[in-house]
């Protein structure tokens, strides 16, 4: 398949990307605190609940993400998100034309001067 | 979860997740939040965990803000569905918002016609409230003017009189004396010119409560013989010398004098008139029997004006007593005291409740129109309300739908109103003859809103009823049956009918008021008023009060020859007083060889030769004056008819001798027809007319009549005529220029000011009544669209279908009309007062009304009855 010629080529943010990854790596547990908390974890960066919340609901709103609620029904009831396939394809060509982007970019220099 | 006993998250912060977290998801985010806050309260200590909450909060707010208003303004629905009842008021309201702009976007008509419906009706009411108000002289200038009276006997008390009275009035705490006294201004470096002004004693303002804007009023002394003569300004006079704060106590040339600014009086302030701009304090004398003071004073606290008699009384005979006078001039004929309002704004009663009805009636209109509007949208969505309750949405959230359309409505209106408001007022100001009243003019913004108010409530009630309906129940499937057959199964319309039938009654009421009043000023123009009112330019002069007579007369005789030699000029005269401008003075009469006749005044006017030919009033016998009358000669005196018919009935009274100084008497030479002297209505008064050169007395005041012969030259002609004045004459100084059709005008009055305007909110019914009818019709056609659709199918002629629609538009005016009628006849007698030479049910006037009604409401119902004769039955058949 040529570049290009791809079905929605949908390109993420980076705040959009990190949100969607710690989605992935949450699994089960993918609901909103727990993504803010993973994201926190990983990039060492303070994350808002509601821009997290937010990037969740336009992630949905995309079809990138999709949320169910678990069974509880009191306030321990979660909206549990989950990538859609949709959502793995953006990720994957998100993370190709990066990559396209990197190819041959050499840094090695720049860094150590 | 939260552990027990762990500290609560800050209240500020759950404040803010409530207010920015859709119910879905709130619950789970603030426990999830209170968990990560236990755990860094641990972790790090309450403040850092505290500072990290906040952190989270502000922080978050960006992001949850732009997330509802992204998604309210999308309308897009994720499949959390924060949409659902319950849901956030502020994301609902958003969408619904841009769903109702979206809906009056795609039906133009409707929102035209609602918008400009409630723009016309609050826009043009506060408008010509606003002026009605202005010309009704309200607010009066003084401090609880239920205190405030004028005595009887006005403008005919004499200075020595009001010095006996002013140590005590009984029932009265102060008294003050004043009278007309315009004055030549003379400013260096400027023309001379006149400002209206009165010659008042020390108490005026202490009457009447007012204080100045700068410097003092007068006081007790200032109007002594000797004192320093003292003015106090208006505050439009101030401010066109400049403005200058430092203007008190300085001296200004007035009248001829030097007289000393004391004070200046605050915008809007006015007394007696709004035309009056300076008030001057002039020294009494107890010798000086002239008579030309009105008297206005406040009662002793605890009095009050409608309990004076005893006092009134009192001070009739001290004066009587005193000051002994022919019957005709007693004081102690009928002493009463008139209210402040009655005196100084004059019975406008029926004005003011003639506007003010019709601004009432005119809102009614606007609301039943926006109603009968609203009630043919609801119609029109009744399947789209069946489908959104069957899809779940709540009563709550239907009605919410449907109010913030008609609020939506009002927005509009409100800015489009406001502009007609402001624009209407401001050509209304422009085009009526306000004269010095436009400076008290202001828009009235409290009527504005709440005719705003009253227009918008009207309609957001009438956007309820669909709700309503539906839930009483009337399912989904009846609904949609109904709408299916097109209506005919549906609600009969009758509401909308009964409300286009009320605005026309109103309509037709108004218009029946308007037609009243027109027709009562043209039978006040049709009066003959006696003198040739085409092509007469009227110019009104004063001198300086310190020239003696004989200088006084020099100066008018002088420059009439000047003028008379104007281009186009063919007759010119001066008089005292011109007809039409009130009874003026009136001097005893005794007539040579009756000495029995009862005493008895009669209208007298200083005239120049060529009065009559200038005036165009024809000579009935005798001879006119001519250049062998000299100051010299004999004194000769010319009367008109009605003179000749009181006291020489059946006599020639050319020949007979009138006297008036002394017993040397005058001459009558001629006979002239009557004229107006007095006012339009009045029957014709007797008058007699002498020449200045024979008159010892010469007033300061003098009107100056050019005749010409193209009417078209006029503004020229005042133009040439005011520089000639100016050049010929150092004493004259030009009041004011006007044409005698003006001052005949001026004279029809007061019907012919609120005519202008009743005959605009009569208008303005008119256009709202056919946009009510045209709303109806239009409605009713829309919903019967298949029934006709199939008539035509049948082969029913188009032609008859227009017959149908318009025949059930005229039925609604018909009906509206005789109701209309029934309330007019009740209603119009409020305006008797105003009418003249005509009836209050004057049927010519009500059938006009009506035939007006008839032909609008025909015309409005015409538009959509062509739409529906060109319905086509295949399409309409197939929906």
């Amino acid at each position: 398949m040529k570049p290009g010629s791809e079905p929605q080529r949908v390109l993420l943010g980076s705040l959009e990307e990190q949100v969607m990854l710690a989605v992935v790596r949450t699994a089960d547990e993918a609901y909103g605190m727990n993504v803010r908390r993973e994201l926190e974890s990983v990039t060492g960066r303070e994350v808002t609940i509601g821009s997290v919340y937010a990037t969740l609901d336009r992630l949905e709103a995309k079809g990138l993400v999709a949320s169910s609620r678990t069974a509880a029904a009191d306030a321990t009831s979660r909206r549990v998100f989950a990538i859609t396939g949709a959502g793995a394809r953006a990720l994957t060509q998100t993370r190709m034309t990066r990559e396209r982007l990197w190819l041959g970019v050499k840094l090695q220099r720049l860094t150590d001067s | 979860m939260r552990p027990s006993g762990s500290p609560p998250l800050p209240a500020p912060v759950v404040v803010i997740f409530r207010t920015l977290l859709p119910i879905a998801e709130r619950e789970e985010v603030l426990s999830d939040l209170q968990d990560e806050f236990a755990r860094r309260l641990t972790l790090d200590g309450p403040r850092a965990a505290r500072r990290w909450a906040w952190q989270q909060a502000i922080g978050s707010m960006p992001a949850l803000f732009q997330r509802s208003w992204w998604r309210g303004m999308t309308g897009f629905e994720p499949r959390a569905n924060r949409m659902r009842p319950g849901g956030p008021m502020f994301e609902s309201w958003i969408m619904d918002f841009r769903y109702a702009g979206r809906r009056l976007l795609s039906r133009p008509t409707y929102a035209l016609l609602a918008v400009l419906t409630l723009a016309l009706g609050a826009g043009g009411t506060a408008a010509i409230f606003s002026v009605a108000r202005t010309l009704l002289l309200d607010p009066l200038p003084m401090a609880r003017e239920e205190q405030v009276g004028v005595l009887w006997f006005t403008g005919s008390w004499s200075e020595a009189e009001f010095l006996h009275l002013r140590p005590e009035f009984p029932g009265f705490q102060r008294m003050a004396a004043y009278r007309p006294d315009d004055a030549t201004l003379e400013v260096p470096g400027g023309a001379m010119r006149l400002v209206p002004g009165i010659a008042v004693s020390a108490e005026l303002f202490d009457v009447l409560g007012a204080p100045p804007l700068l410097g003092r009023t007068f006081q007790a002394g200032d109007d002594l013989a000797g004192a320093e003569p003292a003015t106090v300004l208006s505050y439009s006079l101030w401010q066109e010398l400049g403005g200058d704060r430092t203007i008190v106590g300085k001296p200004l040339r007035l009248g001829g004098t030097s007289r000393t600014v004391v004070g200046v009086m605050p915008p809007g302030f006015w007394f007696p008139s709004p035309a009056i701009r300076a008030w001057n304090a002039v020294p009494l004398s107890a010798r000086s029997n002239s008579g030309r003071y009105t008297l206005v004073g406040r009662v002793a606290d605890g009095s009050a004006l409608a309990n004076l008699d005893g006092p009134l009384r009192a001070i009739a005979s001290a004066v009587g007593e005193r000051f002994p006078a022919p019957a005709a001039w007693d004081k102690r004929k009928a002493p009463a005291v008139a209210p402040a309002r009655e005196f100084f704004v004059g019975d406008v009663r029926p004005s003011l409740v003639a506007t003010l009805a019709a601004m009432g009636v005119i809102l009614l209109i606007a609301c039943a129109n926006v109603a009968s509007l609203m009630l043919g949208q609801v119609d029109a969505r009744a399947t789209e309300m069946a489908v959104r309750a069957a899809l779940g949405a709540n009563r709550q959230r239907l009605i919410q739908q449907l109010v913030l359309e008609s609020i939506l409505v009002g927005v509009l209106a409100g800015a489009a109103g406001a502009a007609l408001a402001m624009i209407g007022f401001e050509v209304l100001v422009q085009s009526l003859p306000l004269g010095e009243l436009a400076e008290n003019a202001r828009l009235d913004w409290t009527v504005f809103w709440a005719a705003m108010l009253a227009a918008l409530a009207a309609a957001v009630l009438i956007s309820i009823v669909p709700g309503v309906a539906l839930w009483r129940g009337s399912s989904l499937q009846s609904t949609m049956a109904t709408t299916r057959t097109g209506g005919i199964a549906g609600r009969g319309g009758r509401l909308e009918g009964g409300l286009v039938i009320v605005q026309m009654a109103m309509a037709v009421l108004l218009a029946a008021g308007a037609g009243l009043l027109i027709r009562s000023v043209a039978n006040l123009r049709a009066i003959d008023p006696g003198v040739e009112t085409r092509g007469l330019v009227v110019i009104d002069a004063t001198m300086p009060t310190r020239l003696a007579a004989a200088e006084r007369r020099r100066a008018i005789l002088d420059v009439l020859p000047a003028l008379r030699a104007l281009p186009g000029v063919t007759a010119v005269a001066a008089a005292q007083k011109v007809p039409l401008r009130g009874s003026g003075d009136n001097w005893g009469i005794r007539v040579r060889g009756k000495p029995d006749l009862p005493d008895a005044t009669t209208a007298f006017r200083m005239v120049t030769r060529d009065y009559f030919q200038t005036l165009g009033m024809p000579l009935l016998a005798g001879r006119n004056f001519d250049p062998s009358d000299r100051e010299s000669s004999g004194r000769v005196v010319i009367i008109n008819q009605a003179l000749a018919a009181r006291f020489f009935p059946g006599e020639d009274p050319v020949g007979r001798v009138l006297q008036t100084f002394d017993d040397q008497g005058e001459r009558i030479i001629g006979v002239v027809a009557d004229a107006a002297e007095a006012t339009l209505t009045d029957p014709p008064v007797p008058a007699r007319y002498m020449l200045y050169e024979h008159v010892p007395p010469v007033w300061h005041q003098v009107t100056i009549l050019l005749r010409t012969g193209s009417p078209d030259g006029i503004p020229a002609l005042l133009a040439a005529a005011r520089s000639t004045i100016q050049r010929e004459s150092s004493q004259l100084a030009v009041q004011q220029t006007t044409t005698m059709q003006s001052v005949f005008d001026l004279a029809v009055g007061a019907a012919g000011q609120i005519v202008t305007l009743l005959g605009l909110l009569a208008g303005l019914a008119l256009v709202l009544g056919a946009v009510g009818v045209y709303g109806v019709i239009s409605h009713y056609v829309t919903r019967r669209s298949r029934d006709y659709g199939i008539r035509i199918a049948l082969g029913q002629p188009p032609g008859r279908v227009v017959r149908q629609v318009v025949g059930r538009g005229v039925g609604l005016v018909a009906i509206g009309s005789a109701l209309g009628i029934v309330a007019a006849l009740a209603v119009t007698k409020v305006l008797s007062s105003l009418l003249y030479g005509i009836e209050a049910t004057d049927p010519v006037a009500l059938a006009g009304a009506v035939a007006l009604l008839l032909f609008v409401g025909m015309l409005a119902a015409f538009v959509p009855a062509r739409r529906a004769s060109l319905t086509d039955p295949a399409r309409v058949l197939r929906q």
